[in-house]
């Protein structure tokens, strides 16, 4: 049998308002918690979503190592040549290339690409990528229009050169943000003007490859130019087969290495490695602030659960003698999950305003993006049911209290 | 008096373990996470030179694109070309001057057995090492005649001497470098600047070069750029000179004036260049060149990643919460002993004399408190350590200033938690507690 | 109204057994008011536990108003204090934070009155101990005597048809215990059966008949006769056991 009456929640407002510090001191607490951890989990979903984009490429089964001569009678052009023939014969190997830079690795090739030609128009930027024709299959690529690179229109770069090939092939995201009105279908066979005014043709259309920069707001803006390099450095881009990375990396490199000693191999990297080490300050930022939030919430579950026990004690004779005038353990029970939760309840909505004041400050001082407003109902919840059972275990022991004690008089 | 205070507290410490365990953990869970975020910030934002960051300007001159800024809002480029480098290194008008780049290139170590391998390699002039202060294990740096001479000389970092030459002093002994025969003029004790201060470009907690050679070898041996390179113009031509004609900006320039006036006539300087330089024709942009100095360098920069200034917030707040949860449990704790207090207070104890007694309590809890937090906040930065890899190496460790602040962070907080409480507990009357209730 | 019959109560430790109340009877009838007295420790307060239903017994039978009490569980026990029992603490035992009015309505809460049936009832009780116009003070802003009225009225508030008090007036003076005792007779005499336990013989006059315990038995009754009880004397002192 349930009365509303005997839910006590105008006594024990009350007798709240007359012990203010102890109620306040947990309001207070709950409200710096939620703050945190809203804010912690606004950030952390926020990372976790920027590390779960996907860069387009087949990660999984990836790896890249460089080349640099350095003996007099070095020939990087045949030494290239060379080494890509023997590394896509090894079994395993589906295909590989050369390439001047590693997607989301952070170092790379940016350049600017515009619809009129003239050095009066804004140019559009994008990262640049050095290929040959075998890009679509080692990195996985779909080409969604146009054409591919056939092995005719690849051409040697020299290390200062500065003219571009005549057609290159760009990612879908690089097509809509340069004719944002078409779409990117029609793009291909427009031409395109880089560096100011020199003319290059869309040849084709991949649907996804990003930039080597993860923090850039244009990450998926990527070009492709069929060109090899003759810089001082070579780098390989290989891809092989499920589960023959591992066997592969080092065999490569040693094969490399073996094959000409005028060099020096190195940065073997499999591509895992370098999402890894890209997104390890994310990694790591997530790990602090899941760490923080656990604590956190233990500190505050601890000191509801040490000053609820107090109370508890203090109360004994109390609730004593409630039990003697007829309060079940489950009136006494619910006395002090509810005063929890009136107290809970001040300190999660003082919570939202401290969370959303936190998050202001946040996005204007260190741009980070505005909160979700969902997360704040959901914080407040959260709270209450840490509240709620913190203090289930001392209002258990209150409730256990034995009715006999109103009668002690000591 | 202060013997006996403290044996009480160890006494009402004992009597009420839990809650004594609980106000230990809270406050050492709270100091060790803001002392560890606290610590980075701090190692972040170090003055890596400070007996002369006030001297030290970093020079930036705009010869960008009229169309736009190199930075919004109208910032000069971060770095220089190789015209204006060479042009102001050459006027010789601040008391020292040293331009600089980063390239890489194969060393052959002399010895049959040591490896091959490619060397990070910092192009500068001689005085870098004078201006720095950086400190010299053998030898020393190369002479100016050096530089101009374009010598094939190198100072080794401690580590690639060890390397090469196996830790021996190898001033005068020579080894090949992109190919060229190098003599060994000087081998560098550790040094690691934090933040690498003269250089952050590419990333300002990474470890200095291996080797530092003059930079005119730059042309040279054509060797290839290092950090980042920009241009807004295409080079004219595609030879290599051609590229450090361009303006493309690769380069950096730090200058030491030692007085206001130094820097006034400096700036002055570099506008008088800036608009002989518009004469030529380059320079399309307004005046817009600027000196400054080291930690307005690190500030311009954002050397203090935004994540740690996040962590600091939340570490702090933290914080609160725990001193809020010690303030809610040392009251719990001090109104337990309200009938003690009372009775203290009738036997002719003052108010004051109560005070002190649990003060004294307070403090040996946040002391305690204090040197958990500390152990935490050292398994804290290790954890930073691991979880940041090679960035953190030179941002995650305590220094005495730091273990310092730590203490005393932990008594005046905890002490600010215990007043309350105590002022609360020794305002009881002196009778009201000896009635039975 | 309440009926014992060879109750016995055993506290047991590792090493000894105590036998508080062994074959306890006793029988209170409607309307009567009856004092417990008897030495410290021979299971007074024992007693007082079993028939206020706070405490729980090893043999025997007792009935309340009618009901066996033996196997009801703590729920129902509860529910029965609620309804059929009144209970003055020698210690009052007000909530220190909840006002007068608040301290009246605690048991009629768990009765599940509604607002103005609550109300109703307090008001009445608070007139009726004198105390009307304090209704928002707290217990701490009142003096013994007044505090005990109020738990008086706490008592009353539900309508009980049977009071058990503990050493009523053990913490009052002379003048308040007197008047307390005079309020008791009067809400005796208007039909609600009062047990009250005392160790003080004085006021053990002052009821219709008197139980002296010992050893955890009844060793005596004494009849009273309802003519001019004497004054109650001395009883200020007994304080001093509570320190």
């Amino acid at each position: 049998m349930l009365h509303l009456s005997s839910w006590e929640i105008g006594p024990i407002f009350r007798a709240m308002t007359r012990n203010k510090v102890g109620a306040v001191l947990i309001a207070l607490q709950v409200a710096v918690t939620m703050c945190i951890i809203v804010n912690a989990v606004h950030i952390l979903m926020e990372r976790t979503m920027q590390m779960a984009r996907d860069s387009g490429i087949d990660e999984a089964n990836s790896f890249y190592l460089s080349s640099t001569g350095f003996a007099d009678d070095f020939n990087d052009q045949v030494v290239i040549q060379t080494d890509l023939d023997a590394i896509r014969a090894l079994p395993g190997v589906i295909d590989a290339m050369q390439i001047n830079a590693i997607p989301i690795s952070g170092g790379g090739w940016s350049m600017g690409l515009q619809t009129q030609p003239g050095a009066e128009f804004e140019g559009v930027g994008t990262a640049v990528y050095m290929v040959d024709d075998h890009v679509l299959n080692t990195l996985d690529l779909e080409l969604i229009a146009g054409e591919a690179f056939k092995p005719s229109d690849i051409r040697w770069r020299q290390r200062s050169q500065r003219d571009w090939p005549a057609e290159i092939i760009i990612t879908r995201a690089l097509a809509e943000n340069l004719f944002p009105e078409q779409s990117y279908q029609d793009t291909v066979g427009k031409t395109l003007y880089i560096n100011d005014d020199e003319p290059v043709i869309v040849k084709g259309i991949i649907d996804k490859l990003q930039a080597p920069w993860v923090g850039w707001e244009r990450l998926e803006n990527a070009m492709l130019s069929p060109e090899q390099t003759l810089f001082s450095s070579s780098t390989y881009f290989i891809r092989t087969e499920p589960g023959r990375l591992d066997e592969l990396m080092p065999a490569v490199e040693q094969m490399l290495a073996d094959s000409n000693k005028g060099r020096v191999v190195r940065g073997l990297r499999s591509m895992q490695e370098t999402r890894d080490r890209t997104y390890r300050r994310d990694q790591a930022m997530i790990k602090i602030l899941t760490t923080v939030m656990i604590t956190l919430t233990l500190v505050t579950a601890l000191g509801i659960v040490g000053l609820a026990s107090f109370n508890v004690n203090r109360r004994r004779k109390q609730i004593g003698t409630r039990r003697a005038l007829g309060a079940s353990q489950v009136s006494v029970l619910r006395y002090f999950m509810l005063e929890n939760f009136l107290i809970s309840s001040m300190g999660v909505i003082l919570g939202a305003v401290l969370t959303v004041g936190l998050n202001i400050y946040l996005v204007q001082s260190l741009g980070l993006t505005k909160l979700h407003w969902w997360l704040i109902p959901v914080g407040m919840l959260t709270l209450w049911l840490v509240g709620q059972l913190a203090v289930l275990g001392p209002a258990r022991r209150a409730a256990a209290t034995s009715p006999a004690i109103a009668t002690r008089t000591v | 008096m202060f013997n006996y205070y403290l044996r009480l507290a160890l006494l009402s410490i004992r009597r009420n373990p839990i809650l004594s365990a609980l106000m230990v953990a809270a406050i050492a869970l709270g100091i060790g996470a803001s002392m560890t975020t606290i610590t980075v910030n701090y190692l972040m934002s170090s003055n890596p030179i400070p007996q002369k960051s006030d001297q030290l300007y970093y020079v930036q001159v705009d010869s960008w694109d009229p169309n736009e800024p190199a930075e919004e809002p109208n910032e000069p480029p971060e770095q220089l070309t190789w015209t204006d480098a060479n042009n102001l290194y050459a006027a010789q008008k601040a008391q020292r001057q040293v331009i600089m780049a980063t390239t890489a290139a194969v060393v052959e170590p002399p010895s049959q057995d040591a490896k091959p391998f490619n060397a990070y390699i910092r192009l500068t002039t001689n005085e870098f090492f004078p201006m720095f202060d950086v400190p010299f294990l053998y030898g020393g740096h190369w002479q100016a005649s050096a530089d101009k001479g374009r010598e094939q000389v190198v100072v080794l970092s401690r580590k690639s001497n060890d390397k090469i030459f196996g830790g021996e002093n190898s001033v005068g002994r020579s080894l090949r470098l992109a190919g060229r025969q190098f003599t060994v003029v000087g081998v560098l004790e550790s040094w690691y600047p934090a933040p690498k201060f003269y250089d952050v470009g590419t990333g300002a907690f990474e470890e200095p070069e291996d080797l530092y050679i003059p930079f005119l070898l730059k042309e040279e041996l054509q060797l290839p750029n290092g950090g980042n390179t920009n241009c807004w113009k295409t080079p004219e031509d595609d030879s290599f000179a051609g590229f450090l004609r361009s303006e493309c900006i690769n380069y950096q320039m730090w200058v030491e004036l030692p007085e206001e006036q130094d820097k006034q006539a400096y700036l002055a300087f570099l506008n008088n260049y800036a608009n002989e330089q518009k004469a030529l024709g380059r320079f399309p942009r307004p005046l817009n060149n600027r000196l400054s100095d080291v930690m307005q360098w690190m500030e311009n920069r954002q050397v203090v990643t935004d994540d740690a200034r996040v962590m600091l917030w939340l570490s702090l707040m933290f914080l609160v919460v725990c001193l809020l949860n010690t303030v809610g449990l040392l009251l719990a704790k001090f109104s337990g002993k309200s009938a003690e207090i009372g009775l203290r207070r009738a036997i002719g104890a003052s108010r004051q004399a109560l005070f002190y007694q649990h003060l004294v309590e307070t403090a040996c809890i946040g002391l305690t408190g204090g040197i958990a937090g500390l152990a935490l906040a050292y398994l804290g930065l290790l954890g930073i350590g691991s979880l940041y890899g090679s960035f953190a190496d030179n941002l995650s460790s305590l220094d005495i200033n730091m273990v310092l602040l730590a203490l005393l962070l932990s008594l005046i907080s905890s002490i600010a938690a215990g007043l309350y409480p105590t002022w609360r507990a020794c305002s009881i009357a002196p009778a009201s507690q000896l009635k039975s209730q | 109204m309440l009926n014992m019959q060879n109750v016995t109560k055993i506290f047991r430790t590792d090493l000894v057994e105590t036998r508080a109340l062994s074959d306890f009877n006793l029988h209170v009838k409607e309307g009567e008011f009856v004092t417990v007295t008897g030495p410290s420790g021979s299971g007074k307060t024992t007693f007082l536990n079993i028939a206020g239903l706070l405490e729980s017994f090893d043999d025997g039978v007792y009935d309340l108003d009618g009901e066996n009490v033996r196997h009801l569980n703590d729920t129902q026990r509860s529910r029965l204090r609620n309804e059929k029992i009144g209970f003055i603490f020698q210690s009052f035992n007000l909530i220190p934070d909840l006002d007068l009015f608040d301290n009246v309505d605690v048991p009629l809460r768990y009765r599940g009155f509604n607002g103005s049936e609550r109300k109703r009832r307090i008001e009445r009780c608070l007139e009726l101990v004198g105390l009307a116009n304090r209704m928002k003070h707290l217990p701490a802003q009142l003096s013994g005597g007044q505090q005990q009225r109020v738990a008086i009225a706490r008592a009353l508030a539900g309508e009980p048809r049977f009071l058990l008090a503990d050493e009523p007036t053990g913490n009052l003076d002379s003048k308040m215990a007197h008047s307390v005792m005079q309020l008791l007779k009067d809400i005796n005499d208007e039909g609600t059966t009062i047990v009250m336990v005392t160790h003080d013989p004085s006021l053990a006059r002052e009821a219709k008949r008197n139980i002296f315990v010992k050893d955890g038995k009844v060793s005596d009754v004494t009849h009273i006769s309802a003519s001019a009880p004497e004054p109650i004397a001395s009883i200020s002192a007994s304080g001093a056991r509570h320190v």
